[in-house]
């Protein structure tokens, strides 16, 4: 069969004229040995007319060349050109305007971006209002500021503002949720524990509150969840410290020095006022602008007299309207993953540098910062501790002491509870309430051993008592002797009066015989 | 290759101002109206070739037009290594491939009543030539061309293999199995056909 396809291949080949002269020859024997060749070549052959006359030719298109030619001159001068060159000569002329507009406004770009940014700096400014009227900040929330360099931005979300030291030393101040809850009454505390009275509560207070406004200008937020902070804030929270520590130290030195070494305290009033001049004398107009979608440094003048001003009539309305709640506040930062870096300007690093993540921002002010030394405070909270567990351990040998009252009000040893009087001061402090605690545990301690002593004496062993567990093992120990006593005259006895025992037993042998009777 | 060469080569002795070298030597020498003489010599072939590739007169004229624009744009590239017609109908059946692929494609997304009548409208097929052409317009594109560039334009298989570009094994084969698949759809009409 496929030699036989073959040969109708060849076959058709050969119709066609397009054999080589040996496969002529070789087709020619085969068609004449062959009637099935003979009768395909002659079917091929009829089909092959039946092809070649199935399609007449085509008629002539008398226009053809006429149309060609038209198409051709449209292609070649106009069509072919212009489409080609559309997008690259408007595109060179949308550049070559642009040029020429740039070449006379070179600073056209600069100014719109300019124009742009203090729009929108602008819109970012309005409203700016201090954090202290904004956030409702307290005298203890500037106090734990600081001490505990944390200044509450919102309570509700628990974010702050925290100043710190980074690893080589220079300040940086940032906002970030608060990571712990801070104890509270913080300045109720110091105050105590410097056991101050009540006018000096009063001047302290007034120390605080005066810095409030001084705060109040340097942290401004507004209700475009913008804030504006002033690098001066590190060397506010400085001074401040300083003038709490060195009124402390001033007023209630005695306390204050047990509380706080005194090699701390290196500086006094007069070098306080020194500070506090030379950080006003400090250009505090610049304000880092952090916003939801951007930070930028920008002067800002803050007028206070005029915002108080508005404040009064504020309070008038509020009056009014004090059913309505404080707007909630949350400072979201929006930061692409590629801003999440130093942003650097040459400009900036001079004074400060600012970090950018998610829940962060930290600006560092190493140079801005003036040169006051650092007070590295006692933890309030750990002395306090401390007193505590003490008060705790005298607790556990208490002695039955009689209650010791102060005034017209008992005490106890805790530090935490301890209150302020109302009236007058009082010589007792910590340190002298544990003096009275270990005089009376001394006297206490004599008289268990006095008792002690007279216990051992009748029974003419005599021992030294020192401690309260020896105490316990002498105790002891007297109980096993008295057993020991008590045997020994049971011995005695019964060699006095030995028959009245045996007597016993015989009686009990006949008992168990009349049960086994039974 | 210089062309020249080339010239010497294959029309060494008498070199007619007819020739179709000589035509496109004067063309690429910025005689441009000697394209309408190269027209006028083979527009009836191409429009003919178009004619039984495609089984089809329409559109016929619409692809000799693109044929010989595109002759004319490339026409001064032209490298003399083969003969210009070889050239002019590969470009020919390339636009008729490029013709029906198009509207194989665009027959996909029509309705069928849509479809084109194969070789002007047929009513009744009692007429043979109808018979034929039907039958040949059911072949493969493959088989199709090299059959009718034979069997109706007179090609031989060296032509078909240079303008299909590809081998005349492969031209022979093809006209071969044309043939038998022809021969096989005529079968029922033998007799009226009398093959």
């Amino acid at each position: 069969m496929r030699k036989n396809n073959t040969d109708i291949e060849l076959l058709s080949a050969y119709l066609d004229g397009e054999l080589s002269p040996a496969e002529k020859k070789y087709i020619e024997e085969k068609i004449k040995s062959s009637l099935e060749l003979q009768k395909e070549l002659a079917d091929l052959k009829k089909l092959k007319e039946l092809t070649s006359a199935s399609v007449d030719r085509i008629s002539e298109s008398p226009f053809f060349e006429t149309r060609l030619f038209a198409n051709l001159n449209v292609e070649s001068k106009s069509k072919i050109n212009l489409k080609k060159w559309i997008p690259i000569s408007s595109l060179t002329i949308v550049t070559l305007a642009l040029m020429a507009v740039l070449k006379f406004n070179p600073n056209l770009l600069d100014n719109i971006i300019k124009e742009q940014e203090s729009n929108l700096v602008g819109f970012y400014k309005e409203n700016l209002q201090p954090l202290l009227y904004a956030a409702n900040l307290t005298n203890e929330d500037i106090f734990n500021f600081a001490v505990y360099q944390e200044l509450p931005l919102d309570n509700t979300n628990n974010q702050i503002l925290k100043l710190g030291y980074d690893t080589k030393g220079a300040e940086y101040f940032e906002i970030k949720k608060a990571d712990e809850v801070k104890e509270p009454d913080n300045l109720q505390k110091f105050v105590a524990a410097l056991d101050f009275d009540d006018e000096e509560i009063k001047q302290i207070d007034s120390i605080i509150g005066s810095y409030s406004n001084q705060i109040s200008t340097l942290v401004l937020v507004n209700d475009q969840n913008s804030m504006a902070i002033n690098p001066n804030i590190w060397n506010t929270r400085k001074l401040i410290l300083a003038d709490i520590l060195a009124f402390a130290e001033k007023h209630a030195s005695s306390n204050f020095n047990k509380m706080i070494p005194t090699q701390v305290m290196q500086f006094d009033d007069r070098s306080v006022t020194n500070w506090v001049n030379e950080a006003k004398a400090m250009k505090d107009n610049q304000y880092i602008f952090c916003t939801s979608d951007s930070i930028f440094k920008e002067d800002f003048v803050f007028d206070i007299t005029e915002f108080e001003k508005d404040m009064e009539k504020m309070t008038e309305n509020l009056a009014e309207v004090s059913e309505q709640k404080a707007v909630l506040r949350e400072y979201r930062f929006k930061v692409d993953s590629s801003s999440s870096r130093k942003k650097r300007n040459a400009d900036w690093t001079q004074q400060f540098q600012v970090f950018v993540d998610t829940n962060l921002i930290k600006v560092s002010v190493q140079s801005i910062a003036i040169d006051i030394p650092e007070i590295d405070l006692p933890n309030f909270d750990s002395i306090a501790i401390v007193i505590h567990e003490a008060t705790q351990n005298v607790r556990t040998v208490r002695p039955p002491a009689p209650p010791m009252t102060v005034g017209n009000k008992g005490y106890n040893y805790e530090y935490n509870t301890v209150t302020p009087r109302k009236k007058g001061r009082t010589d007792v402090n910590l340190d002298s309430l544990m003096q009275i605690k270990n005089k009376q545990n001394n006297k206490n301690r004599i008289e268990q051993n006095e008792k002690i002593k007279s216990d051992s004496q009748n029974n003419n062993i005599q021992f030294f008592y020192s401690d309260s567990l020896i105490l316990m093992q002498h105790q002891e120990l007297k109980n096993e002797m008295d057993k020991l006593r008590r045997e020994l005259q049971r011995f005695r006895q019964d060699f006095k009066d030995p028959k009245l025992e045996n007597k016993d037993v015989i009686k009990d042998s006949a008992d168990d015989v009349e049960i086994i009777e039974i | 290759m210089d062309y020249e060469q080339k010239e010497k080569m294959q029309q060494p002795k008498i070199l007619s101002l007819d020739d179709d070298f000589s035509l496109i030597k004067r063309f690429i020498d910025g005689d441009e109206l000697v394209f309408s003489e190269l027209l006028k010599r083979h527009k009836e072939k191409v429009r003919n070739i178009i004619y039984i590739t495609l089984s089809n007169t329409d559109g016929v004229d619409d692809i000799a037009q693109e044929v010989f624009i595109t002759v004319y744009r490339h026409l001064k590239s032209f490298r003399f290594e083969s003969q210009f017609t070889t050239w002019l109908y590969r470009i020919t059946i390339n636009k008729c491939k490029d013709h029906l692929r198009k509207k194989h494609i665009r027959s996909i997304f029509l309705p069928l009543k849509d479809e084109e009548p194969v070789f002007e409208s047929i009513n009744e097929d009692t007429d043979i030539k109808h018979i034929v052409r039907n039958a040949i317009a059911t072949l493969p594109d493959k088989l199709r061309i090299p059959l009718v560039l034979k069997d109706l334009e007179g090609f031989s298989y060296q032509e078909i293999g240079d303008t299909m570009e590809c081998e005349i094994g492969t031209v022979k084969s093809r006209i071969f199995r044309a043939r038998a698949a022809l021969k096989k759809i005529l079968k029922p009409l033998e007799k009226e056909l009398m093959l």
